[in-house]
């Protein structure tokens, strides 16, 4: 009793640590607990701690002692927007985010059932996104800020075979998400163009939209075989998701500094209102191989496949002004990400890893915008596990370099917006694990 | 770290090359910066809303050219030492009375002169200025018209004698200079002051533009400097001045056609191509936006209509044809696009023969006529709410400088092989730059008759028919 007590007490301290990010390929996180983060998260066929509800479900049942794993991973990122020098908007403009350290949290915690069975519940972000832009922005019309949060509950069950050679698993996902979205609007066009009294651009309002925490259902199912004692296969799959937002808009109207103009302005803005938006999250699905050939490593490599396809638009329906809606084109594609890493025990306390990844970018050029400007990652990973009794310490640095992204001159015409993006994130994954 | 440092100091170091000072790759000279000067006309000076003065002559497109090269633009205190671009600098508001939009709450919107005067600030800075162009000059004044001329022939060397402060053209000043790279507009007043008086006597023959051109360019390149010029407008729709007033009578209060007997709207009266040369105006016709002014005391209206439009004698001119002098008829216009065609011609085989880079300014305008977007605005050559044009219909905003002046880099990246950005109309954002107001104003300036007047412009906007909301005007001149 005492022990689910505890576990009660670290699910709520996790889902009031939201995450808020913008990171993963497209805005997928797949650093959901830190020794997995430091195999580079090549983890689908190792699955040896209760991170495997995220990684790779069928893992748990491999794991005979009840375990209770609690963490998050600081997220900084370090970026720039270059305006393109051969367009007369960005050109010489620049611009990054403001500055912030986000913390995805996670939690998980196994329990044995007899020999065959590990029942399991874990909390974590699998997605998240935050691009909020350093005023003053000029990108500030395409967007200023962009949050996604999200934080699933997921119980998880898998049953293994006696010898434990082979392992199923599954869990059924609970995920909450929010949305907000921040931006300005200028004239709209073919009416007047500026300020004609200055011959100015004028940014005429401020649209500022935040949805309800709204959630929806998944499942996630997993499997796990060792062929040899020195080879292992696993292999997960998460199933897509679509959320249903409800919120509202607040409009707010920015003065131009002239009486008459903002009067003539007001009738042409759309009142605060409720909307509505929908967003299609994608199916992972993850397989990798593992061995122990080399004696005292343990190597694996691993392919994730994400069904970015499923993210084609982001459409804001406005329900009292329905033309005032908009649709930002998406059309993203699905990608792949590989993953390598390695566990290396240096004595009966310590083991040292290593992992390496590439991160395709779903996103196609047209559509690089402020509001997620996402590209081709790299990224290497140094972590350290230390375990002594029932304690479990693991410690992860990660250093992810995002490919310097150009619109290449043909943003879409919705954004128009072009220029480069350069992003750099740092991150720093800590988990402490009891073992009772 | 080293590594990466000294590599980064190569590259810089490159790039410098690359841009201040590349080989021609096409191009005569270099694309040296260093001495940049500027030959040219009211638009090389910022003249905008009737006016020079300092407000928008840092909006040049020399002074943006200079500004995307890395030069500075020189101030009141600079001195001639400076590395820094140096321009007139005439004090705000500007010789020239600069038009103000006033007040759009009303209808008509009220435009009215800035009060007050300017005067020219640097007149004793101690090197010829970068930037000689001076409003109103032709291609043949830039080595003929000096700062001491006796008698102005058309006003330009009021404005010649501070620009050029001494016995020397636009020309001569800018070898005195010893320039590396010499950047020109001109020719537009070969041809504007026809067009704005609604005529083609007057325009510069072809045989004069060629020789004139010619010459002032082999007087320039004596100077081995690396040049850039740019073709000539030829669209008049691009133009505020041109495609404001509509050929037909206009409701001010609906801002749409007033509808005569037969349900058709009324074309109003004036010069035609033909005989007798008096009648409803020719389709395709262009009228001037002085005759805003005209309309509104009732030129141009058939005096057919009177009974039904004005009964009680308000419109002293009622039935009066409009003159000449603010009507481009078809033919007027295909002569005159003819005729800039063939100035266009000329620059172009001139530029060619020396290997210099030609700015397409005609295909700027034909773009400005169509709108064109940047970033997330959207710009028009309407008057007042397009962005692009000044208050005066002829002369461009801010924005619009910032455009021409692209298509100068444009035009220099791809002769000389260089990477200069182009300037950005960010510079624009009134939020970004909320200081940025228009102010008072000064005498009018005599030499630049073609502009519109005050009163021209206040008779223009019973005609103006932009889509801003405005508060219907109590009279309704719709027939039944």
């Amino acid at each position: 009793m005492r022990s689910f007590n505890k576990i009660g007490l670290l699910v709520s301290a996790a889902l009031l640590v939201v995450s808020s990010t913008a990171f993963g390929a497209g805005f997928g996180l797949f650093e959901q607990g830190a020794k997995a983060t430091a195999m580079g998260g090549a983890f689908a066929a190792t699955a040896d701690d209760p991170s495997a509800i995220f990684y790779n479900v069928a893992g748990i049942a491999q794991q005979h002692r009840m375990t209770v794993i609690a963490g998050g991973t600081g997220i900084n990122f370090s970026n720039q927007f270059t305006g393109d020098p051969t367009d007369a908007f960005t050109s010489g403009a620049t611009g990054h985010y403001v500055r912030h350290t986000f913390v995805p949290p996670n939690f998980y915690a196994v329990i044995p059932i007899g020999t065959n069975l590990t029942a399991g519940i874990g909390v974590f972000t699998p997605f998240g996104l935050r691009t909020n832009w350093q005023d003053p922005w000029i990108g500030r019309f395409v967007s200023r800020d962009a949050n996604i949060k999200t934080i699933s509950v997921e119980p998880a069950i898998a049953w293994q075979t006696s010898d434990g050679r082979l392992a199923i698993g599954a869990g059924a996902e609970y995920r909450r998400a929010r949305v907000v979205l921040a931006r300005n609007s200028t004239l709209p066009p073919g009416t007047v163009n500026v300020n004609p009294f200055a011959v100015r651009f004028i940014d005429v309002a401020s649209a500022y939209l935040s949805s309800d925490w709204d959630h929806a259902w998944g499942w996630n199912a997993g499997v796990l075989f060792k062929p040899s004692p020195t080879w292992r296969i696993g292999a997960s799959y998460r199933a897509p998701m679509d959320i249903n937002f409800t919120g509202d808009v607040t409009i707010t109207q920015i003065s131009t500094g002239n009486a008459q103009l903002d009067a003539l302005i007001k009738p042409g803005l759309p009142p605060s209102q409720p909307v509505t938006t929908t967003i299609n999250f994608p199916s992972i699905a993850n397989i990798g191989i593992a061995t122990t050939a080399i004696p005292n490593w343990d190597l694996e490599f691993d392919v994730v496949h994400t069904g970015w396809s499923r993210f084609q638009q982001l459409k804001v329906d406005f329900l009292t002004t329905p033309a005032a809606g908009f649709t930002r084109v998406q059309n993203w594609k699905n990608v792949n990400s590989y993953r390598f890493g390695a566990n290396h025990p240096v004595n009966a306390a310590w083991d040292v890893r290593f992992g390496l990844l590439y991160d395709k970018t779903p996103q196609p050029t047209v559509n690089v915008s402020p509001l997620l400007p996402d590209s081709d990652r790299e990224g290497a990973s140094f972590g350290v596990g230390w375990h002594n009794g029932p304690w479990i310490v693991d410690a992860t640095e990660f250093a992810l370099h995002f490919k310097t992204r150009g619109t290449m001159g043909i943003s879409s015409a919705d954004n128009n917006f072009n220029g480069t993006y350069r992003t750099d994130a740092n991150l720093v994954s800590l988990n402490l694990g009891y073992r009772f | 770290m080293t590594r990466i440092g000294s590599f980064a100091r190569i590259a810089s170091v490159a790039l410098a090359i690359a841009v201040m000072a590349a080989p021609g790759f096409a191009a005569t000279g270099t694309a040296n910066f260093k001495t940049l000067v500027a030959v040219g006309d009211s638009y090389g000076a910022g003249f905008e809303s009737n006016s020079l003065n300092v407000h928008h002559s840092i909006y040049s497109w020399p002074a943006i050219l200079a500004r995307q090269v890395g030069l500075s633009i020189c101030t009141v205190g600079s001195s001639a030492t400076d590395n820094c671009f140096a321009q007139p600098i005439v004090s705000f508001p500007g010789i020239g009375p600069e038009l103000q939009l006033m007040d759009i709450s009303t209808y008509p919107p009220v435009i009215t002169n800035a009060a007050g005067s300017g005067a020219p600030l640097n007149t004793t800075f101690g090197r010829p200025f970068n930037n000689v162009a001076i409003p109103g000059a032709n291609v043949a004044d830039t080595f003929t018209v000096t700062g001491t001329d006796a008698t102005p022939a058309r006003g330009v060397q009021q404005l010649a004698k501070f620009i050029l402060r001494g016995p020397v053209t636009e020309v001569d000043a800018v070898l005195l200079q010893k320039p590396t790279f010499i950047a020109i507009w001109i020719g537009g007043n070969d041809f504007l002051g026809s067009a704005t008086n609604g005529t083609v006597a007057g325009l510069t023959s072809v045989a004069d533009f060629t020789t004139a051109y010619n010459l002032m360019l082999d007087k320039l390149s004596v100077s081995g400097a690396g040049m850039v010029v740019g073709t000539l407008p030829s669209n008049p729709a691009a133009v505020p001045f041109f495609n404001t007033v509509p050929t037909v009578l206009i409701n001010p209060a609906t801002r749409t056609p007033v509808l005569g007997p037969t349900g058709q709207p009324i074309t109003l009266v004036g010069q035609v191509d033909g005989t007798p040369p008096v009648g409803q105006l020719l389709k395709g016709s262009f009228v001037t936006l002085p005759a805003g002014s005209l309309i509104g005391q009732g030129f141009g209206i058939p005096s057919a209509l009177k009974p039904i439009l004005d009964p009680t004698n308000k419109l002293p001119f009622f039935g009066t044809p409009l003159p000449d002098s603010v009507i481009l008829t078809p033919a007027e216009q295909a002569t005159l696009t003819q005729r800039i065609s063939d100035y266009n011609a000329v620059i172009v085989a001139a530029a060619a023969k020396r290997n210099i880079p030609v700015a397409d300014i005609k295909g700027l305008f034909d773009r400005f006529a169509a709108g064109i977007s940047v970033g997330p605005f959207r710009l028009t050559s309407d008057y007042i709410t397009g962005g692009i044009f000044s208050l005066d219909g002829v002369h461009l905003s801010d924005i619009g400088y910032t455009l021409f002046a692209n298509e100068y880099i444009k035009a220099i990246n791809s002769g000389y092989g260089t990477h200069i950005p182009v300037a950005s109309v960010s510079a624009f954002m009134q939020n970004n730059d909320p200081a940025t107001k228009m102010a008072s104003g000064a005498a009018a300036y005599p030499g630049m008759m073609w502009i519109l007047s005050d009163e021209a412009s206040k008779g223009l906007l019973q005609m103006f028919s932009a889509t801003i909301t405005a508060p219907p005007a109590t009279r309704r001149h719709v027939v039944h």
